[in-house]
């Protein structure tokens, strides 16, 4: 399929689509919408994402996540009436009846998290962090700088804990046990603070925190952007309408496992969100 | 270019009245009964770590007391306004300050936003924000820099783009605290070239700089800071280092360290590849090369923190020191004594610890927290605590990167005490005055490759064998 190269969405029409993708990922417990959020929010990644990007954290962020939230339910929900195993009942939270009620429900648990981080995913993986700041309202726009300038901290946190490790393992410190690694992780952390403090230091002595700003950043939109926005906006308001107006959103699997009943309005809503995934960014953009 | 001051030349741009300012907490004032005067044209401050330089500097955009806190008596004028009382964003308008770390100071990713952060911050117009950002780029000769992201600049890179983020806002007083302290030589004269460019083209600027060579021809005045108190009227001797030729002291022994066909990178990347070298206890052995040539994965691979992807290391018997990029992140202790003293213990030492208190200087601060001393000061006792207890093998990694004058001679009088004791030193170093007073011998790593370098063509030849290009950090 050719898709249709575009320049890049404005860092706004972004933070919307990613508000969108989010509030419809959240507002059901439908599978089938969370699952389709999902995989257009991976597409949408996919085709935007900056070169140079890494995806590895990611998968494993959402590894991590969605497999914490599916096992929790499937152990301390308890609750079905396929019984697939039983532990013994003395063990603290996790005994009793495990179901296939709630190994399906912690599915689609998990797979709201995915859908939900998937959707947040532009923000960081897309966007500059510069972006992200112009994306911001206004009263917002302090907060933004002092996260998006906090991130640029990560990488150099990294490279201490590496340095700090090796020069005490060279002093003679080797790791063990828990209490061991104050000789590593103190300085790390010392060294983090103080480069927070220098970070805030050079901010200030740039007029950081005075009155009104302005941005180097032209704010103007295209119609493209108009058309992402739109699209992701219709998503979601869809969603909470067809909620208000009685329409089955949810799916709740207990106590007797069965299918998930798809509306082909949330379904098109889902599919509206694909949008910026239907065309490549121009010029590597 | 000719000099056009952009101030009335009659007022001075700083003024300073019987100031004495202590931080909050510390026992000591910074800065004692300063009464100074400083006009347009280069200033240069000068004068060993934890002196006050940086305090002074911060004075005169009102971090200190402002951003700070503390106690502050006497008054100031800067720019024509009081940085004791006048909010730091609207000092900031007239006075810029470039900051020692090229990374931590860095607010944006992009060379372009890095650039007008100051201007939206100031609410200047968007048109005007694109022109005065144009304007500061080409000042510095790094509109080709324009659509790079930071973290792909070299660190000379980076500090003229922070110059630049300064300059576009058009300030009446430009000041740097101690700019070039993180880079390697060539880094360093692009950005200190950049500053004799700034001062010609009319704007006042004061420095504080251990590199004087290239500032000293151009600067108008000289201020000594020592102890808090500032002497206008200092010579301008207080130079750094001079190279005292190659020491070429005898080996005492057979070989203490050696690499066969050695290759090896971090993460399974080949960075250096068949590396055959060798080194004797007693001998300095000095690694030169531009940044990414291998050096830092040759010392890593010698002291066991990365494993040879082929080939062999031999080490010698006994602890094996090792000094890397920014020691000063490994202190942690209460005090500078128990640092040294936490070495020794592991290292099994009888010696003292005033050993090495003493060649570094920091009797009188063996009892400080290491964090609360000044940048230089803590990288000595991050010295002391690496090199106590006399190890076998010593593994240096840029060691006088942030070193003032004294903290270089400390460590030069620490790595021959260590060789006489038999110690074997391997130095990797952009500092080619180090390189041709220490090393016995000078190896070139280049492409992954080493070469030993004529002893009779000296340590400063040795850099034009390996060409050190400004390189990605």
């Amino acid at each position: 399929m050719n898709l249709v190269p575009r320049a890049p969405i404005a860092p706004r029409a972004w933070l919307v689509w990613s508000l969108a993708a989010v509030t419809v990922g959240l507002s059901t417990d439908n599978p089938v919408y969370r699952g389709l959020v999902a995989l257009v929010a991976l597409n949408v990644l996919l085709t935007w994402l900056r070169p140079g990007r890494r995806l590895r954290p990611l998968a494993l962020m959402l590894l991590v996540a969605a497999g914490t939230a599916a096992l929790v339910n499937v152990f301390a929900s308890h609750t079905g009436a396929d019984l697939l195993a039983r532990l013994p009942g003395d063990w603290p939270l996790v005994g009793g009846p495990l179901t296939l009620e709630s190994v399906a429900f912690g599915g689609t648990v998990g797979l709201g998290l995915v859908a939900a981080l998937l959707a947040v995913a532009p923000l960081s993986l897309v966007l500059e962090p510069y972006d992200v700041v112009d994306a911001m309202p206004r009263p917002l726009e302090r907060t933004g700088i002092a996260v998006a300038t906090s991130l640029n901290l990560v990488s150099g946190f990294g490279r201490t804990f590496t340095a700090v490790r090796d020069a005490q393992r060279m002093r003679g410190w080797r790791p063990r046990g828990l209490r061991s690694w104050n000789e590593v992780l103190v300085p790390v952390l010392l060294t983090a603070i103080e480069d927070s403090v220098v970070l805030a230091e050079a901010m200030e002595a740039r007029g950081f925190g005075a009155g009104r700003r302005t941005s180097y950043a032209s704010r103007r939109w295209s119609r493209w952007d108009l058309v992402v926005v739109a699209s992701a906006v219709t998503a979601a308001a869809s969603f909470i309408a067809l909620r208000l107006a009685g329409v089955p959103v949810d799916w709740y699997p207990y106590p007797t496992l069965f299918l998930p009943p798809i509306n082909p309005v949330l379904v098109l809503a889902c599919l509206a969100l694909s949008l910026p995934g239907l065309a490549r960014p121009a010029r590597g953009g | 270019m000719t000099a056009h001051p952009a101030t009335n030349t009659a007022q001075p741009i700083v003024r300073i009245d019987g100031l004495t300012y202590r931080y909050p907490g510390a026992a000591m004032p910074s800065l004692r009964s300063i009464d100074l005067e400083i006009g347009p044209g280069l200033t240069l401050v000068i004068g060993g770590s934890g002196g006050g330089k940086s305090t002074l500097l911060r004075l005169l955009d009102g971090l200190v007391p402002q951003f700070h806190g503390g106690r502050i008596s006497g008054s100031a004028t800067v720019a024509g306004l009081d940085p004791l009382r006048t909010p730091i964003p609207r000092l900031a308008q007239r006075v810029g300050l470039v900051f020692q770390d090229v990374e931590t100071q860095s607010v944006y990713g992009s060379v372009e936003r890095e650039v007008a952060f100051g201007l939206e911050n100031a609410a200047v117009t968007r048109t005007e924000m694109h022109d005065r950002v144009d304007e500061a780029l080409a000042g510095l000769s790094i509109e080709h820099l324009r659509g790079r992201r930071l973290s792909t600049l070299s660190g000379g890179e980076r500090q003229r783009v922070q110059l630049a983020a300064v300059l576009a806002m058009r300030p009446e007083l430009v000041a740097l605290d101690e700019p070039t302290s993180q880079l390697d030589p060539e880094g360093a004269e692009a950005v200190l070239a950049a500053c004799r460019g700034i001062v010609r083209a009319g704007r006042a600027m004061v420095i504080a700089e251990h590199r004087l060579e290239s500032l000293l021809p151009a600067a108008d005045r000289l201020l000594l800071v020592e102890e808090g108190r500032v002497d206008a009227t200092a010579p301008a001797a207080a130079r750094g280092v001079t190279a005292a030729g190659r020491r070429h002291s005898a080996v005492r022994d057979g070989l203490a360290w050696e690499t066969s066909g050695l290759a090896a990178g971090p993460a399974g990347s080949e960075v250096l590849a068949s590396v055959s070298l060798a080194g004797g206890a007693g001998e300095v052995v000095a690694l030169i090369g531009p940044n990414g040539s291998g050096k830092t994965t040759l010392l890593r691979t010698l002291a066991g923190l990365i494993p040879p992807l082929s080939g062999t290391v031999r080490r010698p018997a006994g602890r094996t020191a090792y000094l890397p990029q920014n020691p000063g992140a490994l202190l942690h202790l209460p005090t500078v004594r128990a640092e040294v003293e936490l070495t020794l213990r592991r290292a099994g030492a009888t010696e003292s610890p005033e050993l090495m208190l003493g060649t570094f200087g920091l009797v009188g601060l063996a009892n400080r927290y290491p964090r609360d001393l000044s940048s230089g000061e803590r990288q000595r006792a991050a010295l002391a605590a690496t090199l106590a207890g006399s190890p076998a093998l010593v593994l240096l990694d840029e060691p006088t990167r942030g070193m003032d004058a004294a903290a270089r001679s400390s460590l030069a009088a620490a790595v021959r005490s260590l060789t006489e004791r038999g110690s074997a030193v391997v130095v990797a170093t952009h500092d080619t005055e180090l390189a041709a007073e220490l090393a016995d011998r000078t190896i070139a790593l280049r492409d992954g490759r080493a070469v030993e370098v004529e002893p009779e063509r000296g340590a400063t030849d040795a850099g034009d064998a390996a060409p050190a290009a400004e390189g990605t950090r």
